[in-house]
C-alpha cells in the first residue's frame, strides 16, 4: 500500500505546494450485553486513502475506499479540483508551519492483544456482571466492551513516512434502578461506556468489573429513594471521572486554535481564550495546571505522530492558573509564529486532520482525598456525569452527576440524587483551593468527543485526580 | 450497488456464502461532498466515496453481525466466516428472532439528479456570492455546504428486499460582527430549491437587529421558539421519551401517560414521512416500511417509535424505525418527526405578546432529566425581548433548564407556516410555537 501511496504523491508533487496520504485500515470488535443477554455483537473492518492538498494555495481534500491505483489517481485529482474551487474564496495562500521529515514507526504498547481474546470470554464477563448487577429495583443493566486496532501510513510531500498501530480497549457496566415516575443509574468505572484506553485486554482486566458490580447496583437502588440534592452555593469535591469530563469542555474545548481563530464558529462555536488572553489571562487559582500529554502512556489520545505527521508532545496550557498555550494544527501554529504542538487528528481515512484533544491533563495536587474532603464544613461530593451543556464560547457552563454525597463537618455522609452544578469556567476554576495527588489520578478515556463536519468523533482522555472548588451554585434537576 | 441491480447481485453473492444460516444486509454507498467556510473563506473543503456492507448472520436467536467497507469476495467471506463462527457461541437472545418478511413500499427518498451531479466550483460559487454581500455590511461568513448522493439497500433470506436511491442539500451558515450573529439552516433533496439570495437577507435581517444586546435576569418567560428551536426541543423529546425501548422499560414518561390528554387540543406530534415538507425515509433497517406513527394527538399522549428488537421483545407492532446493528441497544427514534400547523401568523404571535423573548435558536441542548423531559441548553444567535407585541430590544444569551412537559402544556399559539429543519434522523417539519412556561436558569457574558 505503501508503495501505491508514494506513486500518487509522486504525481501529485508537481502540481501542489504540500500534499499528504494517509491509509487507515481499522479493525473493531464492539460487544453489548443487557441483564445477562448478549444484545449485540459487532466485528467491523474499515479502510480506505484521505488525500489532502494544498493547491492554488488552498485546500483539497478527496478520500475513497476504492484502493486500486487508478482509483487513487482519481481521487487525487478530485482532491486538486477541490482545492481549486476552494481557491475562489481565498484571501490568502494558506501556509503550514515548518515541520522537520519523519521516517518512523510506532506501535502501542499492548501485554493482551484484545483481538485474540475469545469472544466467548469477553462475552461471558459482561454475561456475569450484568446478571450480578439485577438486585431490588435494579430492572435492567448493560455492560458494553469495544476494541479497536488501527493501523495507518502516513506520506507526505515533505518527505515523511510514518506507520502507526494503535490499539484501544475500553467498556463498563451501568445499572438503572426503575421506580414509579422514576429511575437512576449508576455505571462503573465511568460513564456513558465506561473508561478507555490505548492498552490491550490487561485494561479491561484490571476494571474488576464483577468486583464493583453488586455495589454500583446497590448505589442505583439507593439513588431510587434517595432525597434530590439541596439546592444552594456549596463548597464542592469533584471525583475524577467527573472532573475529566470538566477540564474536557472548560479547558479542552476552549484552548483548540481553530476555534479560537473561528473556524469553528458555525457548528461547535468560538472560545473565550481569544488571542490577547495567551500568557495574559488567569485562567484558574495556582493550584490548576493543565497540559495537553499525547504521551502519556495508556491515555486513549496516546499516539507516536498526529494526522499531520508532527510526533506526540506534552505542551503547558495552563500553568499555575496562567492561560499560556493552545492546542495546534501546522496551519493555525503559523499564526501565532509557532510550530505545531501534535495536535491536527482525524478520526478516520475520510476525515482531515482537525485541532484535537489529546490526554488533557489536570495534574495531580499533593492533598490526601480525606484532607479534600476535611476542609469542608459543609458541601458535597459529586462525580459521574449524567449531563453537560456548556455556551458557545465556553463560558457558562452546567453538569448533572449520577452521584453526590454529603460532605458535612469534613466526612461523607448520605446520598442524594439529580445533582447539577452550574458555573462560569475562569470563575469556577478561580474557586479550586485544592487538588488530591497522584495516588488518585487517573487517566480517563473519553471516546466520543465530537467535532466538525462532517462530524468526528475523536478519542481522548483526560489525567485528574479529586479536586475541591469553593462556593458553587448547586441544584436539583426536576 | 448503484442501482437495483447491482443491489440484487450483491445479496445473491451473500447468499452464496452463507447457506445453513438466516440473514439480514444492510448496504449503503454513496458520495458526500462538504464546503466549509469561516471567516468568509473556503477552509475545509471535503469529498468522499463509501460504501458499508452490514451482514447479521442469525443461529437460532444467536446473533452477531459483521460490518465492512469493502464487497470483494474475500473480505465479504472473511468477514461471514467470523460472524458464522461466533452465531455458533453466542448466548441465545431471551426471545424469539423473527425475521420480516417481503414487504411494499409506498414511498421512496425524493432524488435530484442536479443535486448528484452539484460540483465543488458550483458549491464554492454560492458561498463566494453569500460571502461578498455580508462582507458588504461587515460581517463575516461561517458555515457549511453539503451535497450528496446515497443508496440504501435492506435485505434478508427470507426474500425482504428494499431499495432506495435519494439526494441531499444541506447548508448552515452563522454571520458574526463583533457580538452581532445570525444563523439559519437549509435542508432539501433538491439543489434547485437552494435560494443564496433569500438565506442571505434572512441572515442579514436578523443579524442587523441582534446588537447591543442587553441583560434580563433568569425566570420563567413567555418565549416564542422559532421551527429551529422547536425542532431541537422535539428531537431530545423524541429521543429520551418516545423510543419503544425507554417506554417498555418504564423509563419513560410516556408509559405512566399513554392515553392521557395532558396537552392543549393543538398540540399534534407524529413521526410521518407522509409529510408533504418532509424528506421521507422508505424503511427501516431491517426492511420494515415506515409509516405514520402518531405521538401526540390532539393534546393525547399516544405511544412511542419501535425497533424490529424491542417489538419482537415486548410482543409490540414495529412502526419501522429500526436503526442500525450497532445503535440497536439504544432502541428507536422518530426518522420523520412533524407537528402539526397552527392557525396563527408569526405576526400575530409576536403582536400579541405582551412581554415575552423570541428564540432564533439553541445551542448543546442536552438532557437533564429524562424522566420528565427537562432539558438544559444555551440561547445562540438572536434572542430578543418582545415587549407591547413588538421586538424590542436583543438579549444576551441565556441557559435554560425547562421540562418540555409543562412547556408544551403552556403553548397556546402555533404558527400556520412549518419550515423543514435538521433533526437527529430524517429532517423535522415544526412551525413556530409560543408557550407561558419557559425557564431561564442562568446568563453567561454575551
Amino acid at each position: 500500500m505503501k508503495k501505491i501511496l508514494k506513486d500518487i504523491l509522486d504525481w501529485l508533487e508537481p502540481k501542489v505546494s504540500y500534499a499528504d496520504l494517509r491509509f487507515v485500515q481499522t479493525e473493531k470488535e464492539n460487544i453489548e450485553v443487557e441483564n445477562g443477554i448478549l444484545s449485540s455483537y459487532n466485528v467491523s473492518t474499515d479502510r480506505g486513502v484521505g488525500i489532502r492538498v494544498l493547491a492554488d494555495g488552498a485546500w483539497g481534500f478527496a478520500a475513497s475506499n476504492n484502493l486500486d491505483e487508478a482509483s487513487l489517481q482519481e481521487t487525487a485529482a478530485k482532491a486538486l479540483d477541490i482545492a481549486r474551487a476552494s481557491a475562489l474564496t481565498k484571501k490568502e495562500d494558506i501556509r503550514l508551519a515548518s515541520e522537520d521529515k519523519h521516517i518512523d514507526t510506532y506501535i502501542t504498547p499492548i501485554v493482551k492483544n484484545p483481538f485474540q481474546v475469545s469472544p466467548s470470554e469477553k462475552i461471558d464477563l459482561l454475561v456475569k456482571a450484568t446478571k450480578m448487577m439485577l438486585k431490588d429495583k435494579v430492572k435492567k443493566s448493560e455492560g458494553s466492551f469495544s476494541f479497536y486496532k488501527t493501523y495507518k501510513i502516513f506520506v507526505s510531500t515533505e518527505g515523511s513516512e510514518l506507520e502507526q498501530t494503535i490499539f484501544e480497549s475500553g467498556g463498563g457496566i451501568t445499572a438503572y434502578a426503575i421506580g414509579e415516575g422514576d429511575f437512576q443509574k449508576r455505571s462503573y468505572p465511568s460513564s456513558f461506556g465506561g473508561d478507555y484506553a490505548t492498552r490491550g485486554y490487561e485494561f479491561i482486566e484490571e476494571m474488576n468489573l464483577l468486583e464493583n458490580a453488586e455495589r454500583i447496583a446497590e448505589e442505583a437502588n439507593q439513588l431510587l429513594i434517595a432525597p434530590p440534592v439541596p439546592e444552594g452555593i456549596m463548597d464542592i469535591v469533584l471525583g475524577g471521572s467527573q472532573l475529566a469530563l470538566q477540564v474536557h469542555e472548560s479547558c479542552g474545548h476552549p484552548v483548540e486554535l481553530d476555534r479560537v481563530l473561528g473556524k469553528e464558529i458555525s457548528y461547535a462555536g468560538g472560545s473565550f481564550l481569544t488571542l490577547d488572553k495567551l500568557n495574559n489571562f488567569t485562567y484558574g487559582s495556582p493550584e490548576v495546571t493543565i497540559v495537553a500529554d499525547a504521551t502519556v502512556p495508556g491515555g486513549l489520545g496516546t499516539f507516536g505522530y498526529d494526522d499531520e505527521g508532527v510526533p506526540a508532545s506534552k505542551s503547558y496550557l495552563v500553568n499555575k492558573g496562567k492561560f499560556v498555550g493552545y492546542l495546534m494544527s501546522r496551519e493555525d501554529a503559523l499564526k501565532l509564529g509557532l510550530k505545531s504542538n501534535g495536535a491536527a487528528r482525524a478520526e478516520n481515512w475520510n476525515r482531515i486532520p482537525l485541532v484535537r484533544m489529546t490526554n488533557i491533563n489536570l495534574l495531580p495536587g499533593n492533598l490526601e482525598l480525606d484532607k479534600l474532603i476535611g476542609d469542608i464544613k459543609e458541601g458535597l461530593y459529586l462525580d459521574y456525569n449524567k449531563s453537560w451543556s456548556i455556551d458557545d464560547k465556553r463560558i457558562n457552563f452546567q453538569f448533572g452527576t449520577e452521584i453526590a454525597r454529603e460532605i458535612k463537618n469534613g466526612k461523607l455522609g448520605k446520598i442524594y440524587k439529580n445533582a447539577v452544578y452550574q458555573g462560569i469556567t475562569p470563575e469556577f476554576w478561580k474557586s479550586c483551593d485544592g487538588i488530591s495527588s497522584e495516588k488518585y489520578w487517573h487517566v480517563w478515556g473519553v471516546p466520543n468527543c465530537g467535532k466538525g463536519q462532517p462530524g468526528q468523533a475523536m478519542r481522548v482522555a483526560h489525567g485528574t485526580s479529586p479536586a475541591r472548588f469553593r462556593k458553587v451554585k448547586v441544584g436539583a434537576s426536576k | 450497488m448503484k442501482d437495483i441491480n447491482s443491489g440484487k447481485e450483491l445479496v445473491n453473492k451473500i447468499k452464496s456464502f452463507i447457506k445453513n444460516y438466516d440473514f439480514e444486509i444492510i448496504a449503503s454507498e454513496g458520495k458526500s461532498e462538504l464546503t466549509r467556510f469561516a471567516e468568509s473563506y473556503i477552509h475545509q473543503n471535503v469529498a468522499e466515496n463509501n460504501i458499508n456492507l452490514i451482514v447479521k448472520v442469525i443461529n437460532e436467536d444467536r446473533i452477531s453481525t459483521v460490518e465492512m467497507n469493502s464487497i470483494d469476495d474475500h473480505t465479504i467471506a472473511k468477514n461471514i466466516e467470523k460472524a458464522i463462527e461466533v452465531a455458533k457461541i453466542a448466548p441465545k437472545l431471551d426471545y424469539h428472532y423473527q425475521l420480516l418478511k417481503p414487504q411494499l413500499y409506498k414511498i421512496k427518498s425524493k432524488y435530484s439528479k442536479d443535486t448528484a451531479n452539484f460540483k465543488p466550483l458550483n458549491r464554492a460559487q454560492l458561498v463566494s456570492q453569500l460571502i461578498k454581500e455580508v462582507n458588504k455590511r461587515e460581517y463575516e461568513a461561517a458555515g457549511a455546504f453539503r451535497t450528496e448522493e446515497s443508496t440504501l439497500l435492506a435485505a434478508n433470506s427470507e426474500g425482504v428486499f428494499a431499495f432506495d436511491r435519494g439526494t441531499k442539500v444541506d447548508f448552515n451558515c452563522v454571520i458574526t460582527r463583533d457580538n452581532s450573529t445570525a444563523h439559519t439552516s437549509f435542508i432539501d433533496s433538491d439543489i434547485n430549491n437552494f435560494n443564496i439570495n433569500k438565506i442571505t437577507d434572512e441572515l442579514l435581517g436578523t443579524a442587523l437587529k441582534n446588537v447591543e444586546q442587553i441583560e434580563i435576569d433568569p425566570g420563567i418567560y413567555t418565549v416564542i421558539l422559532s421551527p429551529e428551536a422547536v425542532s431541537e426541543i422535539l428531537n431530545y423529546a423524541g429521543y429520551t421519551a418516545f423510543n419503544g425501548k425507554t417506554i417498555m422499560e418504564g423509563k419513560s414518561f410516556v408509559c405512566h401517560n399513554q392515553g392521557k390528554k395532558i396537552f392543549p387540543e393543538t398540540i399534534t406530534v407524529s413521526d410521518d414521512p407522509f409529510d408533504e415538507l418532509t424528506m421521507p425515509i422508505p424503511f427501516d433497517l431491517v426492511g420494515y416500511p415506515r409509516e405514520k406513527t402518531d405521538l401526540i394527538k390532539n393534546g393525547v399522549i399516544k405511544d412511542g417509535v419501535y425497533d424490529h428488537l424491542t417489538a419482537l421483545k415486548y410482543n409490540r407492532k414495529c412502526t419501522g424505525n429500526t436503526l442500525p446493528p450497532e445503535q440497536a441497544s439504544f432502541g428507536a427514534l422518530p426518522f420523520n418527526l412533524v407537528m402539526k400547523e397552527g392557525s396563527n401568523s408569526v405576526e400575530e404571535m409576536i403582536s400579541s405578546t405582551k412581554k415575552g423573548i423570541y428564540i432564533s435558536r439553541f445551542h448543546y441542548v442536552n438532557i437533564l432529566n429524562p424522566m420528565s423531559v427537562q432539558l438544559t441548553g444555551m440561547t445562540r444567535d438572536g434572542t430578543f425581548l418582545i415587549e407591547d407585541g413588538k421586538i424590542v430590544r436583543a438579549i444576551k444569551n441565556m441557559r435554560f433548564n425547562t421540562g418540555v412537559i409543562d412547556m408544551l402544556k403552556a403553548v397556546d399559539m402555533i404558527s400556520k407556516e412549518r419550515q423543514t429543519k435538521p433533526g437527529f434522523i430524517g429532517p423535522a417539519v415544526t412551525p413556530y410555537l409560543r408557550t407561558n412556561n419557559f425557564t431561564f436558569s442562568s446568563k453567561t457574558s454575551f
